[in-house]
């Protein structure tokens, strides 16, 4: 009986509770009355002060939380689309990927005097009016004092690209910023302080006696608090695993941006972000699913689609004693082209919402303008594997030719997609007597170094796919050199198909040091064709970002080198 | 009792250096944490060379180990890859309170869990208060009421309960109560997070946001205990010094707290210490669906991305708490039970 009235007692602690909590439930108003304070006061004729206009606050949804918000150290696509936003850079790219100039009065070019003669140098002249957001000039020694942090021995940044190419980087005076490349090197422009792949500027005057006193940048409070910034906007907060803010910076020299405030709100997934979007609590989202697509432009988003040089593909092994010896003939990787539906799988998988990309440098002008993407031509893909001299002795349903089984080894990442796209690719492939055996890894298994035995650099694998990008927006690719195949004496080597094509070496090498746009364009498009030809690379689908923003939100334009390089023109309507 | 709990105590050293080199190597054989610093694009050859060489990840495993347990600034390491090893090392290892730094974003360890440690411990010590008062309740009232409706209806329950993953009930009691209560209009649940951040993290926001991870939270644990406690009950009522106690005229209420529930409640202790532990280590799941900010999602965050000192430092913490609260229930079990004695 005890236990029961106990019971009973606690089941009724637990409504009384619950209703207590739905009155304090978020969105409940309260009644607030006020009692009058002395006598009435007449009402006078004299206009009252407007009262103060409502923060315009656009809220990003992000799926993944900073790593850290240096631009040294982050190694986060999610940080470092947001340098236009917190950050800033010699100049940014705009809907054209065209440079836009930010940091720099104009664009280093021959004609100005911004690139030497020999094309080793680049002269960057800085702007007279560029403040960090504490008032104090930025000046070149900002620029000198992050290449020296990026270079220091003991500073563990993400990346030294390009500054390990760098021979000397002067300061002849405040306005002025002499970088001496080693070499040529004509993809200055996308990562010379610029670019989501070239460094954004730090503030010396606040890091310096940090590096200073700790002899590190490693562990510095402002990598997560970077409260002196020189972007449009300028960080507030970040609680960890929650939200971020950055709020309008008043002393920015191309004027401050039209709204107040950007939070960023971190959710564990892909569905709570659709679902913060299509319930109006969220203003940007990125990285949807193509079959999210149809629901969230349902709830009145607008969808910008924007290249920035990814294309998902296959690589072919080409290892000369590692790779099946198969996939070093022609004829059976122009047979592989031909058999695989893309246009089938992008418009089941992928809802058409993008195409089929015959090279890597699709939507550039870096292209063969004659190269399309093979056809599916299954009845030619058989011609070729027989020419080939692979034909169905057994009646299994597989090729073979002296013996042995045509069965190929396929593996990428365990991203749904994916996965998809193995199934299909597998009973396609099947039609025409090529076996696939796949498989697949988590992204940090497959992505693994040669050291570490990672499937993607051991040459294990027959076929490998996932996405990839040149330097974008420059055609720079460095996993084509031979000088990059992976081995006991070249470990960290990213080339993902162990091919040594000396015409290829040298196209790519002599590309990376044309500074004449035109010269340099005839050199990758003999590039592009002989990577199209011979069937180095096959492209399933061109992977560009998806951006959704509410319908609120007007004037955004988007770069596919720098997102949101025109933030401070957002507005909002409501 | 002192002597043993000194005992165990030293015993525990040896046992938490083999449980540390365990854990070590197998962190150092699931993945690689270089192959994701390149972010969106692989990892250029250049620079996965020099983070090798500046985070000590080119060193062998044992090596590495030695580092992380007692430091490298009695030795030095080559900064500038000439192959000379010629700047002293700035790390004072585990055993001297320095935990390293993560290898995501290079901040230190003690900082990173740090951040999260407080949110869990939130979340978990108040599911673990709900799972033990409506565990004891439910369990003390089915043994009382052997076969009764509310009985039997109660085992249904517990059974489909325990049963059902901790996932589908997280999943379905977001669809009910917060989804659908929101299209019916009526007060609805939040789902992710701690607070909204527009409204701050005040006490109301975080309980409110709470309800939700914490019913998931409990659910199959409530279910679990109660069955125990009910079990557990039913055979020290039916002893003999029960029968005892009844014929010697003593109030139900002692009967059943005092004498029955004391001798039920021994194999609950040993449960509840070795659950306690992992109270620290979050639940993945839950923390996951729910995006509540705390060591289980943190776990999973940085074990995808191979950051051996974060995932070493939550796991060596739950291997001391799980060392500690052992020693806790012995002295418990020894406090409850009276013939239990230590040497």
């Amino acid at each position: 009986m005890k236990v029961k009235r106990i019971a009973w007692i606690s089941i009724s602690v637990l409504v009384l509770l619950s209703m207590v909590l739905s009155g304090c439930q978020p969105g409940s108003k309260t009644v607030v009355v006020t009692e009058a304070q002395g006598p009435a006061v007449e009402p006078t004729a004299e206009p009252t002060e407007a009262p103060p206009a409502e923060k315009k606050v656009v809220t990003f949804i992000w799926t993944q939380e900073f790593d850290t918000l240096n631009t040294l150290y982050t190694n986060m696509w999610f940080v470092t689309v947001l340098y236009p936003i917190y950050e800033c850079q010699a100049w940014w790219f705009d809907d054209k990927n065209e440079p836009l100039p930010n940091l720099v009065s104009e664009i280093p070019s021959l004609e100005n005097g911004g690139i030497s003669e020999d094309g080793r140098t680049i002269t960057m002249k800085l702007r007279d009016d560029i403040v960090w957001s504490d008032g104090t000039p930025i000046t070149s020694a900002d620029f000198k004092f992050t290449y020296d942090m990026a270079m220091a021995d003991s500073n563990a940044v993400s990346s030294r690209s390009p500054f390990d190419l760098v021979e000397s980087l002067q300061t002849p005076d405040e306005r002025t910023v002499a970088v001496t490349f080693k070499e040529l090197y004509a993809p200055w422009l996308s990562r010379l302080f610029s670019g989501q792949s070239g460094a954004a500027i730090l503030p010396e005057h606040i890091l310096k006696p940090v590096f200073d006193a700790a002899g590190t940048l490693d562990t510095a409070e402002w990598s997560k608090k970077p409260t002196v910034g020189c972007g449009p906007f300028v960080f507030e907060e970040w609680q960890s695993g929650s939200f971020a803010r950055f709020v309008a910076n008043d002393k920015y020299w191309l004027g401050r941006p039209k709204v107040d405030e950007l939070f960023f709100r971190f959710v564990p997934d892909d569905a709570s972000m659709i679902a913060a979007l299509v319930a109006g609590d969220g203003d940007v989202g990125t990285f949807f699913a193509y079959s999210d697509l149809p629901q969230l432009e349902a709830a009145g988003l607008k969808i910008l689609n924007s290249f920035s040089g990814y294309n998902e593909g296959w690589y072919f092994n080409q290892h000369p004693e590692k790779g099946n010896p198969a996939m070093r003939d022609v004829k059976v990787r122009q047979a592989i082209a031909l058999a695989f539906n893309r246009e089938k799988l992008v418009k089941d998988l992928l809802l058409g919402r993008t195409g089929v990309p015959a090279t890597d440098w699709d939507n550039s002008p870096w292209v063969e303008p004659s190269l399309k993407p093979w056809p599916y031509d299954p009845e030619r893909a058989k011609k070729l594997l027989e020419e080939a001299g692979w034909v169905d002795s057994n009646g299994d349903g597989t090729r073979d030719k002296d013996g042995v089984e045509l069965v190929l080894k396929y593996g990428t990442t365990n991203r749904e997609v994916r996965q998809d796209t193995q199934a299909v690719a597998q009973q396609d492939l099947a039609q025409v007597g090529i076996k696939l055996d796949l498989q697949s890894f988590d992204s940090d298994t497959f992505f693994a170094s040669y050291s570490e035995n990672g499937p993607s650099a051991n040459f294990s694998l027959d076929i490998i796919e996932y996405s990839d990008s040149p330097d974008f927006p420059d055609p720079n690719a460095v996993v084509w050199l031979c000088s990059e195949i992976p081995s006991d004496e070249n470990p960290a080597g990213v080339s993902p198909t162990g091919l040594c094509d000396q015409e290829l070496d040298s196209l790519f090498q002599k590309q990376s040091k044309q500074v004449d746009f035109t010269e340099r364009q005839q050199t990758m498009y003999q590039i592009t064709k002989r990577l199209y030809e011979q069937v180095f690379w096959l492209g399933l689908w061109e992977d560009p970002d998806l951006f959704g923003f509410s319908n609120r939100l007007q004037n955004v334009k988007i770069s596919g080198a720098t997102p949101f390089f025109n933030v401070s023109e957002w507005t909002l309507t409501k | 009792m002192t002597r043993y709990i000194i005992r165990r105590l030293l015993q525990a050293f040896p046992l938490l250096f083999i449980i540390s080199l365990v854990l070590f190597i197998l962190m150092n054989n699931m993945g690689d944490p270089l192959a994701t610093m390149g972010g969106r694009r692989v990892t250029r050859k250049e620079d996965r060379i020099r983070l090798a060489r500046q985070l000590g990840l080119d060193k062998p495993v044992m090596i590495q180990y030695v580092y992380w347990l007692a430091g490298n600034d009695w030795t030095k390491t080559d900064m500038d890859g000439d192959g000379v090893a010629e700047t002293p090392g700035v790390r004072k290892g585990v055993l001297r309170g320095d935990w390293g730094i993560s290898l995501v974003n290079r901040k230190l360890v003690t900082e990173v869990i740090g951040e999260r440690l407080p949110n869990t411990l939130l979340l978990m010590v108040t599911a673990e208060v709900v799972v033990l008062v409506s565990a004891l309740l439910i369990g003390i009232y089915s043994a009382l009421h052997q076969y009764s409706l509310v009985d039997n209806t109660i085992t249904a329950i517990t059974f489909i309960m325990y049963s059902m993953p901790v996932f589908f009930f997280a999943l379905l009691t977001m669809y009910i109560f917060a989804v659908n209560f929101k299209k019916w209009g009526l007060p609805y649940l939040p789902t992710v997070g701690m607070f909204e951040p527009e409204a701050g993290q005040t006490f109301s926001q975080v309980v409110w946001h709470m309800v939700l991870p914490t019913a998931t939270l409990s659910f199959g644990y409530i279910a679990g205990y109660s069955r125990y406690i009910r079990s557990t009950m039913l055979e020290a009522m039916g002893q003999d010094y029960i029968r005892t106690a009844k014929a010697k005229g003593l109030p139900r209420r002692q009967i059943v707290y005092l004498h029955a529930l004391k001798n039920a409640a021994l194999p609950i202790v040993t449960i509840i210490a070795l659950d306690l532990p992992f109270l620290l280590g979050g639940a993945i799941v839950t923390e996951r669906i729910f995006g509540w900010p705390g060591t289980g999602r943190l776990f999973l965050d940085h074990v995808s991305r191979s950051d051996t000192p974060v995932v070493m430092g939550i796991l060596m913490m739950i291997a001391v708490a799980v060392i500690v609260f052992q020693i806790i229930a012995d002295v418990a079990y020894a406090w409850l039970d009276p013939r239990i004695r230590y040497k």
